[in-house]
C-alpha cells in the first residue's frame, strides 16, 4: 500500500512536468558561460598529399586518419587551448618498374607508406559568443610526429622511423546538437606540414585534411 | 576533471598506435617478386661466346653449403640455359673452354631481430614474440632466401699468387616471398634477362 502511494506520488509529479514545457532549472547564464570548460573531440579525416610530397612519393588520398583532442575553452575569452594527438597513414602502390640503384637495377612493385603519430599542441579562436550554438574557429596547432617512412620492393622494406618537428593551420566550426547542450558537431579543415628529409622525401610531409568529430563538453 | 581527461586521452591513444598495418598483403606471388641485376660496367659482353652452368643448385644456408637439383633447381636450370641461348650465346660443357660461366645457388640467411613497438610494420607481419625479455623489446626470427646467378668470366682469369680467380660480371638476386614457387621459375628467369639487355651478343 505504502509502494503504491509512493509510486503514484511520483507520477502525479513527473507527468505533469514531462506534458508541459520544460521548467528552466536556472535562470543565471549558463555554466558553459560562467566557467572554463572542458571539451573532447574524436574526429576521422579524409588526407590530401600537398606539394613535393604529392609530387615526388605519394599522390593517393587517404582515408585512414583519426585524431583525439582535449581542449579548455577559456572564462572570459575566446580562445581554447588543448592537445591533440592521430593518426595519418599515406599510401601508393606503384605497378613493376625499374629502379636504378647502387646495387644494381631492382625490378619490384613498389609499396610506399607513410604512418605519422602527431602529438600536438593547438590554440583555437572562436568568433562568436563562446556558449553560441554555431562557433567558427581557426586553429593553430604544433608538436612532434612520430613518423615511420617504408617503401616496400615486393616483399622487402626499407624503413626510417624518426620523429620530427610539425605544425599546422585549420579553419573549423562547432555545431552544438541542442543549445546549451553537451554533445556536437566539429567540422575542420586543416593543413599539415612535417619538416622530414629522406629518400623520395625532399621537403616535406605535407598535406590537407578534412574532418568530421564529434564532441563532448563537461565543467 | 583534468587528471581523468587526460588518462582517458593516453588509452585512446594507445590504442590509435597499436593499429597495427599491413600494405604488402594484398601483394599476389608474381607481385612479391624483386629482381636486383648488377653487372661490371667494363666488360664487354661481345667477346664472349659459349658458356657453360653448373649441374645444381648450390645451396647456402647459414654458411653451410650443399648441392640440390630437384624439380625447381632442374626447371630453373633449363630455362636459365634457354635465355642463355636467346641472348646469343652458345651452351657448351664445361670441359670446352666455354667463356663464361653460369653459377646457380639459393641461399637462405636466418637472422634474429629486434624491434621496438614505434615500428608499425613488423608487429603486424612478423608477429613478433618475446619471452622472459622485458616488453620493451620483442624479438623476432626470420629467415629470408633468395636465387642468386652469377656469370664467370673465365675468358680473362686473375692470376694471383694463391691462384686463378675469375670475376664476376653479371649477377641477378632474386628475392621475395615467392621465390620457391615453381610455376614461377620461368618468369623469374625471363625477368633478370629481361632487364639486362646488354648481355645481348649479335
Amino acid at each position: 500500500m505504502k509502494r503504491i502511494i509512493i509510486i503514484a506520488l511520483f507520477l502525479g509529479s513527473v507527468l505533469p512536468a514531462l506534458a508541459q514545457e520544460k521548467p528552466k532549472l536556472y535562470t543565471i547564464a549558463s555554466p558553459f558561460e560562467r566557467y572554463t570548460y572542458y571539451l573532447a573531440t574524436a574526429r576521422y579525416a579524409v588526407g590530401i598529399p600537398m606539394g613535393s610530397f604529392k609530387d615526388n612519393y605519394i599522390d593517393k588520398t587517404s582515408f585512414q586518419n583519426a585524431s583525439i583532442s582535449i581542449e579548455w575553452v577559456l572564462r572570459n575569452s575566446q580562445l581554447s587551448v588543448g592537445g591533440e594527438i592521430g593518426s595519418t597513414y599515406f599510401e601508393k602502390r606503384v605497378p613493376r618498374a625499374l629502379y636504378e640503384g647502387s646495387e644494381g637495377t631492382i625490378s619490384a612493385v613498389q609499396t610506399r607508406t607513410v604512418s605519422q603519430y602527431p602529438v600536438e599542441l593547438f590554440a583555437n579562436y572562436h568568433f562568436p559568443p563562446r556558449n553560441a550554438q554555431v562557433q567558427p574557429y581557426v586553429q593553430i596547432s604544433g608538436g612532434a610526429s612520430i613518423l615511420d617512412y617504408t617503401v616496400y620492393y615486393g616483399t622487402l622494406s626499407s624503413q626510417d622511423q624518426k620523429v620530427r618537428f610539425k605544425y599546422g593551420i585549420g579553419a573549423g566550426s562547432k555545431f552544438l546538437f541542442k543549445k546549451d547542450g553537451n554533445v556536437g558537431l566539429d567540422v575542420r579543415v586543416k593543413y599539415d606540414a612535417t619538416a622530414y628529409k629522406y629518400d623520395y622525401i625532399d621537403k616535406g610531409i605535407s598535406s590537407v585534411s578534412g574532418s568530421i568529430g564529434l564532441f563532448y563538453r563537461w565543467w | 576533471m583534468f587528471k581523468k581527461a587526460s588518462f582517458l586521452l593516453l588509452i585512446v591513444g594507445l590504442g590509435v598506435m597499436s593499429c597495427s598495418k599491413d600494405p604488402i598483403s594484398d601483394l599476389s606471388n608474381e607481385e612479391s617478386l624483386v629482381y636486383i641485376t648488377n653487372h661490371d660496367k667494363s666488360a664487354n659482353f661481345n667477346q664472349y661466346k659459349t658458356f657453360s652452368i653448373v649441374d645444381s643448385v648450390l645451396i647456402v644456408e647459414n654458411s653451410r653449403a650443399g648441392t640440390s637439383l630437384d624439380d625447381i633447381d632442374r626447371a630453373m636450370l633449363q630455362r636459365l640455359i634457354t635465355n642463355m641461348e636467346a641472348m646469343g650465346y652458345k651452351h657448351v660443357g664445361r670441359k670446352e673452354n666455354p667463356d663464361v660461366g653460369i653459377n646457380v645457388s639459393w641461399i637462405t640467411n636466418t637472422y634474429l631481430n629486434v624491434y621496438q613497438p614505434l615500428s608499425s610494420y613488423y608487429g603486424g607481419y612478423w608477429g613478433g614474440y618475446g619471452y622472459g625479455y622485458p616488453s620493451y623489446y620483442s624479438y623476432y626470427q626470420t629467415s629470408e632466401s633468395s636465387w642468386v646467378i652469377s656469370m664467370l668470366d673465365f675468358k680473362n682469369p686473375q692470376t694471383t699468387s694463391s691462384g686463378k680467380t675469375f670475376n664476376v660480371i653479371w649477377e641477378a638476386q632474386i628475392r621475395g616471398a615467392a621465390i620457391g614457387d615453381q610455376k614461377l621459375v620461368d618468369k623469374m628467369t625471363d625477368s633478370i634477362f629481361g632487364q639486362s639487355g646488354y648481355l645481348k651478343i649479335k
